[in-house]
């Protein structure tokens, strides 16, 4: 197993960050949406990190079965928010009940934001990790010259 | 000049690496929760007389410990990205003037043959 | 006028020839090359340590190791080009015309 499998584990680092902040955007887009296909107000969702062993094109049979120790990360799922939602009044709103009171998605933008520059954050880390890597591999091919 | 300091580079090269995958590990899981960071005990693998291809990470210690579980932290990993990647250019230079020189001497200094 | 053949003179004795280059104390050249070569070698050598000590992490000083390195090349090349130099210089020599 290369240095050219730690390319793999930062692109799958990439991939994840990416989805989660794909969901963080969708989040703060909706944080104000009391109409979804599911009926009901927007819920929040998350992504569920797990770290996996990753595969390569060129990994051999004896680097599977003893365990590569190279963990990369998968989106495993997405967690959907499911407590209940909030309950605002506003009397006169299109989805308001009979009490008046409109049920708003429970969320916090502010808490969202902070989770995207941290998702951002991370995403940037892997790139560095990348750009380091390629050097090192282009180091070891300058021998050569 | 093909003396045991060719052998001692490339072994310091392998671990280089090896160490670099496992801190590109530790930067794509810092989000995962319950992840713990992981190292190679790289001086004693160096200085062990034969070492295995696959040098076993361990866990680090001492690292705060997130909510989630997962306890990477970034600044330590982005640099050990940098350190990693210098030793590592420094030991392909040395490698590659340690060759230049037995070249030099095989063409007994003559640029042209 | 033809005579008695009178008997031919022994030839003096001549000293017997020394074999070349033999001399009772040692060339001055000889001892020059070897202790250049010496040289060279321990600062080699002396290369070769500092750069496996910035390995171990005994001496971690970065540039001791590079600088060693660097020095010991440079004489080895100094080395190589004066040798090259002596060598030419003993041909030319050998195709001088006696």
């Amino acid at each position: 197993m290369s240095l050219l499998s730690a390319l793999s584990v930062s692109a799958s680092g990439m991939a994840a960050q990416r989805v989660r902040s794909e969901l963080l955007v969708e989040n703060i887009a909706n944080s104000e949406t009391t109409r979804t296909a599911e009926g009901g107000p927007y819920r929040r969702k998350d992504a569920v990190f797990s770290s996996t062993p990753v595969p390569s094109a060129f990994s051999s049979l004896l680097d599977e079965q003893m365990g590569s120790s190279l963990m990369g990360v998968t989106v495993a799922g997405v967690s959907v928010d499911t407590r209940e939602p909030d309950r605002r009044y506003m009397p006169g709103h299109p989805d308001a009940d009979k009490d008046g009171y409109v049920a708003m998605p429970r969320m916090n933008p502010a808490e969202d934001m902070v989770d995207l520059m941290s998702a951002t954050r991370g995403y940037q880390a892997n790139v560095s990790a990348i750009s380091s890597v390629k050097d090192m591999i282009q180091r070891s091919i300058d021998i050569l010259r | 000049m093909i003396d045991g300091l060719t052998d001692s580079l490339e072994k310091y090269m392998d671990l280089l690496s090896a160490r670099q995958k496992v801190v590109a590990s530790n930067i794509a899981n810092v989000d995962t929760p319950g992840y713990k960071t992981k190292d190679l005990n790289f001086q004693a693998e160096f200085q062990a007389a034969s070492y295995l291809n696959n040098p076993l990470p361990v866990e680090v210690p001492d690292l705060p410990v997130k909510n989630d579980g997962n306890n990477v932290s970034l600044d330590r990993e982005a640099r050990l990205l940098a350190e990693n990647n210098l030793r590592f250019t420094l030991a392909s230079v040395l490698i590659r003037s340690d060759l230049a020189t037995i070249k030099s001497a095989i063409n007994e200094g003559k640029t042209s043959a | 006028m033809t005579g008695p053949i009178t008997s031919i003179n022994p030839i003096p004795n001549l000293a017997a020839i020394q074999p070349a280059g033999q001399s009772s104390e040692p060339g001055a050249f000889q001892s020059v090359l070897s202790g250049a070569i010496q040289t060279i070698e321990s600062a080699n050598q002396g290369a070769t340590t500092a750069v496996q000590k910035f390995l171990t992490g005994e001496n971690e000083e970065l540039h001791t190791a590079a600088l060693a390195v660097q020095k010991a090349n440079l004489m080895f090349d100094l080395g190589l080009q004066v040798r090259n130099k002596v060598v030419d210089a003993y041909q030319q020599i050998m195709q001088m015309q006696m």
